[in-house]
């Protein structure tokens, strides 16, 4: 008997726990993002600064409230908001009105994410739902611009206004942005298109750190750099397909989302690859704007569809062996085996 | 030569570190030993002693005449003092001698061996190992003469020696490797015979190098038998990932080692063969690694089977009062306990306390799809829609993910960074669709 005072657990195996928890895992997302994020900053200065500020306040004060409301546990601490807030502001440019991005967080958090059932539940990625949401929303809204804009303080010029972005001009054919400049830094777009190097490296990290695997991006950035340059008839040109218009962001961070993602790697290189041939022919046929944005938001549509067309064979799930005929009464056949 | 590996699993902390280097001590004789009349899968033993009757080392007290089951023999020499249910590491108590020490320690019979490897049969060394009551000593406990008789239309060409040891903690195997690396070389080539296989391989994972040096050597001039390095990783021990490892062949699933023509057996299994081949000594005793951060000195200890594990733990200076956790078997397959007041079994290979933080009791949240624990599977299952189809009630669906394939090492659940108790819940669906199989 034990002779100590022991209060012992009872409990089926396994009995160790890997030290990587969902908190533990956000974490790292943030620390992927914060390249792009310090590259907007050096780039459009407080502009970024106060636009990601608006965004991460508005992403946990949604997400409190609606736990609150819907009596939830507050969860708050998984950083799960927290890494949508900052991902929403990277889908805006810094000229964008302060309110509109504020709304696009409420949205992504509040209806996208938590009336879903919060995280694990939602289908559309938040971030991207809220994203879109507004481009629909904004122009009923416009007059809320004159209201809300005195309220912003003067935080610098902002280079890009006057300026189109590197993909309307590639779509104009008439950009001057070279390749080069566009994998390092360059002012134009949102603050999540201003790096392809900063987008690269935090990528790499996530894949390191195996919370994401390599079959999205790879997929996705593959499909668009060949149909690209098939379309363009160029090769640098389907390269700056690739490093503009928020593919890197898209293809890194939005469309390797866990919840709304397949979970089969089969199924992850297919929905890379039509988000890839959805994107391209939104950039052939249409307007230059959101593709990548649209493209995953119908592709998260297709996901439970994509993981029960995709199921692995088990180990082993082969006929089995045949055996060689062993004549009576020999030892059994020896030698390496087929 | 290549590294052998297979696909998915884990790499958890191994904290071997406590007893790798730790030489096998032998426990001093107990006063007093508990032997279970069922050790091993299979039918249970009849008892052949009555209360009261003296008994002797190596005396055999329990026998079956199911072909799929292992005659159990007395550890120590003494008295019989009581037959009954007593607690047993599986759960549910089970049957059980009871015997007084007369601290003599005198074997039945004269311990001679019963011929050399030359001279004995196929049949013969098969009937040997029966009669010596070896079971699979990896855990699985599964009789060692059934594995080493496979029908005449499954022909075996390999055997392998599971060295991998690698569920965290235990280093009972390691340590064997490195201080019996003859007997091991001796079970495998009798192993070898019985099949009529034209080769072994000795599997060791490269955590473990003097392991894998050691092992080199002794079979240093054997043309046949070669010793493989296996990329450290868990679950490298489990059967059908070690054949894949090595050999490259796909155990059917549903199917058995033999039926892409392999045998395996633990390293254990081998000293334990050559013990019965070589002197004729039944299984009376195993190496067991007392460990974990709850155990005052973590030891690797020769083990007199039905030793209680509160005598092992007092020869180890005890339980930390930090405790919260008391397992037999490693930390991802092992069976918690509610008392030490149990036997050693022919199974037990580790003896294991856990401490906070270990033990926290985690709240699960919802599955946010990350894949981590496709990724680990072995088996290529994807655990988190298993779990979530059974806790739905919907067992057919489960059914149709395979979860009866499920092999149960725990890498799902050791990586779920929602805490969701995955394996466990596949455990229960496999269990239910097994339960409705067989009323078919």
């Amino acid at each position: 008997m034990l002779d100590q005072e022991l209060q012992l657990t009872l409990s089926p195996s396994p009995h160790l726990r890997s030290p990587i928890t969902v908190n533990l895992a956000m974490r790292d997302v943030f620390i992927a993002l914060l390249p792009i994020t310090l590259v907007s900053i050096f780039l459009y200065k407080w502009n970024a600064v106060f636009l990601i500020l608006v965004c991460l306040a508005t992403a946990a004060i949604t997400e409190l409230l609606f736990r609150k409301v819907l009596k939830k546990k507050a969860t708050l601490a998984d950083g799960s908001a927290m890494v949508t807030g900052l991902l929403v502001a990277l889908c805006f440019g810094p000229g964008t009105a302060w309110w509109t991005a504020m709304l696009a967080t409420f949205i992504g958090i509040g209806l996208a994410k938590e009336l879903m059932g919060g995280l694990g539940w939602n289908r559309f990625n938040p971030a991207l739902f809220g994203r879109v949401a507004v481009i629909l929303i904004v122009p009923i809204f416009q007059y809320f611009t004159a209201i809300f804009a005195p309220l912003k303080p003067y935080l610098g010029g902002i280079d890009l206004v006057t300026q189109a972005t590197p993909l309307a001009m590639l779509k104009q054919g008439t950009l001057e942005t070279g390749i080069g400049q566009l994998l390092t830094w360059h002012h134009g777009g949102a603050l999540g298109e201003t790096s392809a190097l900063a987008l690269l490296i935090g990528g790499a990290y996530l894949i390191y750190k195996k919370h994401i695997s390599w079959h999205i991006p790879i997929a996705i950035i593959g499909t668009v750099f060949v149909y690209g340059a098939i379309a363009e008839g160029s090769i640098t040109l389907g390269l700056a397909h690739v490093l503009t218009g928020g593919v890197l962001l898209g293809a890194l961070f939005m469309a390797t989302d866990w919840v709304t993602s397949p979970i089969t790697p089969k199924g992850k290189i297919i929905f890379g690859i039509a988000i890839g041939i959805l994107l391209m022919s939104f950039r052939v046929l249409l307007g230059p704007t959101e593709g990548m944005a649209f493209s995953i938001l119908i592709m998260n549509a297709f996901v439970p569809w994509l993981d029960r067309l995709t199921k692995r064979p088990k180990f082993g799930e082969v006929p089995v062996r045949k055996a060689p005929a062993v004549s009576q009464g020999a030892k059994p056949a020896v030698g390496k085996s087929n | 030569m290549g590294i052998a590996n297979f696909k998915g699993g884990i790499h958890p902390d191994y904290r071997k570190e406590l007893t790798a280097s730790l030489a096998i001590n032998s426990l001093p004789i107990p006063g007093r030993v508990v032997i279970p009349l069922q050790q091993h899968i299979g039918a249970p033993c009849e008892v052949l002693v009555q209360v009261g009757d003296t008994v002797k080392v190596g005396q055999k007290i329990g026998e079956s005449k199911g072909f799929v089951s292992a005659p159990v023999h007395a550890s120590i020499s003494g008295k019989v003092t009581a037959i009954g249910p007593y607690n047993h590491p599986l759960g549910r108590p089970v049957e059980a001698v009871t015997i007084e020490s007369d601290g003599i320690d005198s074997w039945a019979g004269d311990l001679k061996p019963p011929g050399d490897l030359d001279s004995l049969s196929a049949d013969e060394l098969r009937a040997l190992i029966r009669e010596a009551g070896i079971v699979g000593l990896g855990g699985a406990t599964f009789p060692a003469h059934v594995k080493l008789a496979p029908p005449a239309d499954k022909p075996i060409d390999l055997v392998i020696i599971n060295g991998a040891e690698c569920e965290p903690y235990l280093t009972a195997d390691h340590r064997l490797m490195l201080e019996k690396p003859e007997e091991i070389v001796f079970g495998l080539k009798v192993m070898m015979k019985i099949l009529g296989a034209s080769s072994g391989v000795i599997g060791i994972e490269d955590n473990k190098p003097d392991a894998l040096r050691v092992m080199r050597q002794a079979v240093e001039g054997e043309a046949n038998i070669r010793v493989a390095a296996l990329h450290t990783k868990y679950p490298q021990g489990a059967e059908k990932m070690l054949i894949y490892a090595i050999a490259r062949r796909k155990v059917p699933s549903g199917g058995l080692p033999m039926d892409v023509g392999v045998v395996n057996h633990n390293v254990g299994t081998a000293v334990a063969i050559a013990g019965a081949v070589k002197e004729g000594k039944p299984l009376i005793e195993r190496v067991v690694t007392v460990t974990g951060e709850g155990v005052a000195r973590p030891a690797n200890l020769l083990i007199r089977i039905g030793t209680l594990v509160s005598d092992v733990l007092k020869a180890c200076g005890g339980l930390k009062e930090e405790t919260r956790k008391l397992i037999i078997g490693g930390p991802m397959m092992g069976l918690a306990q509610i008392t030490d007041d149990i036997p050693v079994i022919k199974g037990t290979s580790g003896i294991l306390a856990l401490t906070d933080p270990d033990v926290d009791l985690f709240e699960s949240r919802p599955c946010i799809k990350c894949g981590k624990c496709v990724a680990a599977c072995p088996i290529n299952l994807v655990p988190t829609f298993i779990a979530q189809a059974y806790e739905h009630g919907m067992l057919e669906r489960a059914e149709k993910l395979h979860a009866a394939d499920c092999i149960e090492c725990g890498c799902c659940a050791y990586i779920c960074p929602s805490r969701i108790p995955l394996t466990q819940l596949i455990r229960l669906a496999k269990a239910e669709i097994l339960e409705k199989r067989r009323k078919k």
